[in-house]
C-alpha cells in the first residue's frame, strides 16, 4: 500500500485522497508528487469517465454510473462514452452506431482457423490477443495508411473483440462457430455463445450492466498501455493486442477469475463455514480476492450496484446461497479489513454474476475486455483528436561511460 | 527503475509526461546535448565495431559483457531456440499475403504465446530461458513473416550455430549471407539494441507491472513501436528518399519541403539536439553495402538530402536521425520497405525485456492518474 501524505502546497495535486481529480483547465507543466508506479502522476486530461476515489464516485462523461445501471444496454454506454452523447438526446444516432457494433461480429474464416486450431484449454485472453491480432492481418494490408485512423473511426474492434470471445466461448465446449444477427444485442448473443439458447431477458440485462461498469474506470495499466501504444500511431489491433496484454497480468483481470477460485469452493460450507473461512485466510496472512483497490479508500461503487444484482440474481437462479456465502464473506471480511483501508471490489460481485450467468471461470477476463472496449475506444479516439506523445524519461544510475565522469 | 519502491517526490512535466523522471535505470544513458549513446558504460561505438549482437544482448540484459564461458553458454542457448513452433509458423497460412509483416510476425507471437504457457509463469528463470527464447523465435518468426509477403515459404535450415544476425539473414534470404552484409546488419542492431525508456518500452513496463509475462510486454512495446511515430518511421523516411531520383533532385525537392515546413521524415530526434552517434556509425557500413551492391548513387541521394536538410535545420538542433539511415542498410540487403521495423524491433525488444528484468522485483503496478475536464 502506498503511503500517502497531505499536500501541503495547494498547488500539488498528490496521491492524497483529498484531490479532486476534477479541473476546468489544466495549466501544463504541472507540479505533482510522483509516487511508485507514477502514482499521483497527471498522465493526461479526460473527458471520458470520472473517477473520484476519495468520494467512491465514478462518472461515465459526468453521468454517475448507479445511474446508468440497468438503465442502459452495454452499446448504448459504449455510445456515451466514445461520442461523450447522451443516448436518450439523439435516440436514431444511438441505434445506427449499435448497429455498426452488432454487425462488425462476423469474423474472416482464417481468423476462426486459426483461433480453432489452438488447443481450447490455452488461457482465454491468450486466445483472444491471437484472434485479435490475426484479424488486423484480415483488416489492414501492407499498403493501407499505417496508423489504421479509418479503423478507429468505425469502431469495427468493439464487435469483433465480443465475437472472438463468443468463438472462444464455444471452442472451449466443443460447439460449432456461434452466428449472430445484426439486430441482436452484443449482450445477447454473447449469452448464446455462454450456452443459454434463449437467453431470459433478465440475463441479457445483467451481462449489459456487467459490461456497463466495466466499461471504464481511469487510466489503469491496460488503458494506460493502449494510450502508449496509440499515441505512436499504431493500428486499433496492436492497441487491443497491447491493452489485452495488460488486462491478463494477475494483478488485473487475473483477479476476477480468482475470486471464484478461492470462493466456490466455500459456498458448501455455508455462511458460518464461509465466514470461519475467510477469518482464517486473513489470520494466516492469505489474501482475499476482490478485496483492495489502489484508489478508492472505501467500498468500490461498482461493487455495491453488484452486490444488490447477485442477490436478486441468485434468487431467480435458484441459487440463494450463492450470494448468502459471498454476502457473508464480505461482511466478515470488511470488519476484519476495512480498518486497513481495504474494501471490496467490482471483481467480488462480479465473479459470481459472470459463474450465474455460465461463464466457465477462465472466460471471465476475457468477458471483462469486452466490456473495456467502449472505453479503451473512447480513450483512444481523445489522444488521437489531441495527437499526445509520452515521453517520460529515466534517471541513469549505471556505471559512467568509460572515459567521461 | 519506475516500480521501486522509492519514496514520494514533487516533480514538475508537461504534457504528455514531458520531462518526467519516471524512474531510474542502469541500462543506458543518453546525453541528448553531446550526442552520446552508452550502454552500462560502454559507448555504442565501441560495441559496435568490436562487439557481437550475442555480447552486447548478454551486456543490456545481463549487466556486463559476457566472459567465454559465459558467452558461449548465452550463444548456445540463443541457438536452442532458433527453430520456432510449428503452430506458429502454420498461422502465416491462416492470415492473406498482403498482411503487414510485422503483424504477421506479431501474430506468430500470440500463437507462439497459447503453445508454451506452462513456461511463461513469472517463477520461470528469467536470467536465461524467457530472453533467449523470444530473441531467437522473433528473429526466426520474422523472417518467415518477410518471405511470407512474396509467397514464399519459411526456411528451416540447420542454423544452431549461425550467429543470431546470420541467423536471420539465412532465414530471411535463403542465402548466407557475406562478411559486408553481416557486419553492416549486425551493427544496425547493435546500434537500435536499446534506448532508455521510449515510448515502447514505457509500454512493455507497464505490461510487465501487471504482473504479466516478458512475452506480453514485448507485444505491447511491439505495438508502439509500429506505429508511425515510433518504429514505422524508417520505411516512411525510406519511402520519401526512393523517390527522389538525383542528388539534383533531392536538392531541389528538400528546398521546397522546408520551404512548405513540411516534416521531412528521417530528420529530428526528440532527445539529440546534435549529430545522432547511431547516424555515425551507419553510415560508413550503409555506403559500403550500397556501393559492393551497384546502388551508389542511392548513398548519394541520400548525402544530398541531409545536407541541404541539416544545412537549413540543425541551427535548430535538427538533424539526421537512425530512422534515415537504417534503410539504407535493410534496401540492399533486399528487405522490403515495410520489413523496415522488423529488424528495429527484433534489436530494441532487448532493450525492453532488461528494462522488464530491472523492474520486476517488488515493482508498483503502473497506474498514473487523469483529470477529468468539465462536468
Amino acid at each position: 500500500m502506498i503511503a500517502r501524505s497531505m499536500p501541503t502546497d495547494p498547488t500539488i495535486r498528490t496521491l492524497s485522497g483529498s484531490y479532486p481529480w476534477q479541473a476546468d483547465h489544466i495549466d501544463w507543466p504541472v507540479t505533482t508528487e510522483v509516487g511508485p508506479g507514477l502514482g499521483g502522476v497527471i498522465a493526461c486530461e479526460s473527458r471520458v469517465s470520472w473517477l473520484d476515489p476519495s468520494a467512491g464516485l465514478l462518472m461515465y462523461r459526468g453521468v454517475p454510473v448507479e445511474r446508468l445501471a440497468g438503465g442502459v444496454s452495454f452499446e448504448e454506454a459504449a455510445y456515451l462514452l466514445i461520442t461523450g452523447l447522451r443516448p436518450e438526446d439523439g435516440p436514431a444516432a444511438c441505434a445506427a452506431f449499435a448497429r455498426r457494433l452488432r454487425s462488425s461480429r462476423a469474423l474472416p474464416a482464417g481468423v476462426i482457423e486459426l483461433v480453432r486450431a489452438l488447443d481450447p484449454t490455452v488461457h482465454p485472453t491468450r486466445l483472444l490477443r491471437a484472434g485479435v491480432s490475426a484479424l488486423g492481418c484480415h483488416e489492414l494490408s501492407v499498403d493501407d495508411e499505417l496508423s489504421g485512423a479509418e479503423h478507429w473511426r468505425e469502431l469495427r474492434i468493439v464487435g469483433q473483440v465480443a465475437a472472438l470471445v463468443a468463438e472462444i466461448a464455444c471452442h472451449r465446449r466443443g460447439e460449432p462457430s456461434p452466428a449472430f444477427d445484426e439486430e441482436e444485442s452484443l449482450a445477447r448473443g454473447m449469452l448464446r455463445a455462454l450456452g443459454g439458447d434463449e437467453p431470459d431477458a433478465a440475463d441479457v440485462d445483467l451481462l449489459d450492466l456487467l459490461w456497463v461498469l466495466y466499461a471504464d474506470h481511469g487510466l489503469d495499466a491496460p488503458s494506460f498501455t493502449s494510450m502508449i501504444v496509440a499515441s505512436c500511431l499504431a493500428d486499433p489491433y496492436y492497441n487491443v493486442v497491447a491493452g489485452l496484454s495488460a488486462l491478463r497480468g494477475p494483478r488485473l483481470g487475473g483477479a476476477t477469475e480468482r475470486v471464484l477460485d478461492q470462493l466456490l469452493p466455500v459456498v458448501p460450507a455455508g455462511e458460518a463455514g464461509a465466514r470461519a473461512w475467510v477469518r482464517e485466510l486473513l489470520a494466516g496472512g492469505g489474501r482475499l480476492a476482490g478485496f483492495g483497490h489502489r484508489m478508492y479508500r472505501m467500498a468500490d461503487p461498482r461493487a455495491v450496484v453488484l452486490r444488490r444484482e447477485l442477490a436478486l440474481a441468485a434468487r431467480r437462479r435458484g441459487r440463494p446461497e450463492l450470494f448468502a456465502v459471498f454476502r457473508a464473506v464480505e461482511e466478515e471480511a470488511s470488519r476484519l479489513l476495512a480498518p486497513r483501508g481495504v474494501h471490496v471490489n467490482i471483481n467480488f460481485y462480479a465473479a459470481p454474476l459472470f459463474h450465474l450467468l455460465g461463464a466457465e471461470t477462465p472466460l471471465l477476463s476475457s468477458l471483462y475486455a469486452v466490456g473495456r472496449m467502449a472505453g479503451l475506444v473512447a480513450r483512444v479516439h481523445e489522444s488521437l483528436a489531441e495527437g499526445r506523445l509520452f515521453r517520460p524519461v529515466s534517471r541513469y544510475v549505471g556505471p559512467a561511460p568509460e572515459g567521461e565522469r | 527503475m519506475i516500480g521501486g519502491r522509492r519514496s514520494v517526490e514533487v516533480q514538475r512535466y508537461g504534457r504528455g509526461l514531458e520531462g518526467l523522471v519516471a524512474g531510474e535505470s542502469a541500462i543506458s544513458r543518453i546525453d541528448g546535448a553531446l550526442g552520446r549513446l552508452s550502454i552500462r558504460g560502454h559507448a555504442i561505438e565501441d560495441l559496435a565495431a568490436a562487439r557481437s549482437f550475442e555480447e552486447v544482448s548478454h551486456l543490456v540484459l545481463f549487466g556486463a559483457l559476457p566472459d567465454e564461458a559465459a558467452l558461449s553458454a548465452w550463444t548456445a542457448e540463443l541457438g536452442r531456440w532458433r527453430r520456432p513452433p510449428g503452430p506458429a509458423l502454420a498461422a502465416l497460412g491462416r492470415v492473406p499475403r498482403r498482411a503487414h509483416p510485422l503483424a504477421k510476425y506479431r501474430t506468430m507471437l500470440t500463437v507462439a504465446a497459447c503453445l508454451a504457457p506452462a513456461a511463461e509463469q513469472p517463477d520461470d528463470d528469467p536470467r536465461w530461458s524467457r530472453p533467449a527464447r523470444i530473441l531467437s523465435w522473433s528473429a526466426s518468426l520474422a523472417a518467415a513473416a518477410i518471405r511470407h509477403l512474396n509467397g514464399e515459404a519459411p526456411l528451416d535450415p540447420d542454423d544452431a550455430s549461425l550467429s543470431h544476425a546470420a541467423a536471420f539473414l539465412h532465414r530471411t534470404l535463403g542465402r548466407a549471407p557475406d562478411a559486408l552484409e553481416l557486419r553492416a546488419f549486425e551493427a544496425s542492431l547493435i546500434v537500435q539494441i536499446e534506448h532508455g525508456l521510449h515510448a515502447a518500452a514505457l509500454a512493455a513496463l507497464t505490461v510487465i507491472s501487471t504482473g504479466a509475462d516478458l512475452g506480453s510486454a514485448v507485444l505491447a512495446g511491439m505495438g508502439a513501436l509500429s506505429g508511425v511515430r515510433h518504429g514505422g518511421a524508417n520505411q516512411l523516411a525510406f519511402e520519401r528518399l526512393a523517390r527522389l531520383g538525383d542528388e539534383a533532385a533531392a536538392r531541389r525537392w528538400a528546398v521546397e519541403a522546408l520551404a512548405r515546413r513540411e516534416r521531412i521524415p528521417g530528420f529530428g530526434h526528440r532527445v539529440y539536439r546534435c549529430p545522432d552517434p547511431r547516424v555515425r556509425v551507419l553510415e560508413p557500413h550503409a555506403e559500403a553495402l550500397l556501393e559492393a551492391h551497384g546502388l551508389g548513387e542511392r548513398y548519394r541521394v541520400y548525402l544530398a538530402l541531409r545536407a541541404e536538410v541539416e544545412r537549413a535545420l540543425s541551427p535548430r538542433g535538427i538533424f539526421a536521425n537512425v530512422d534515415g539511415i537504417t534503410g539504407l542498410i535493410y534496401h540492399p540487403l533486399g528487405l522490403p520497405p515495410s520489413a523496415f521495423t522488423i529488424p528495429f524491433c527484433l534489436a530494441i525488444q532487448t532493450g525492453w525485456m532488461a528494462h522488464c528484468l530491472e523492474y520486476t522485483p517488488g515493482g508498483a503496478m503502473i497506474e498514473p492518474g487523469a483529470v477529468f475536464l468539465g462536468r
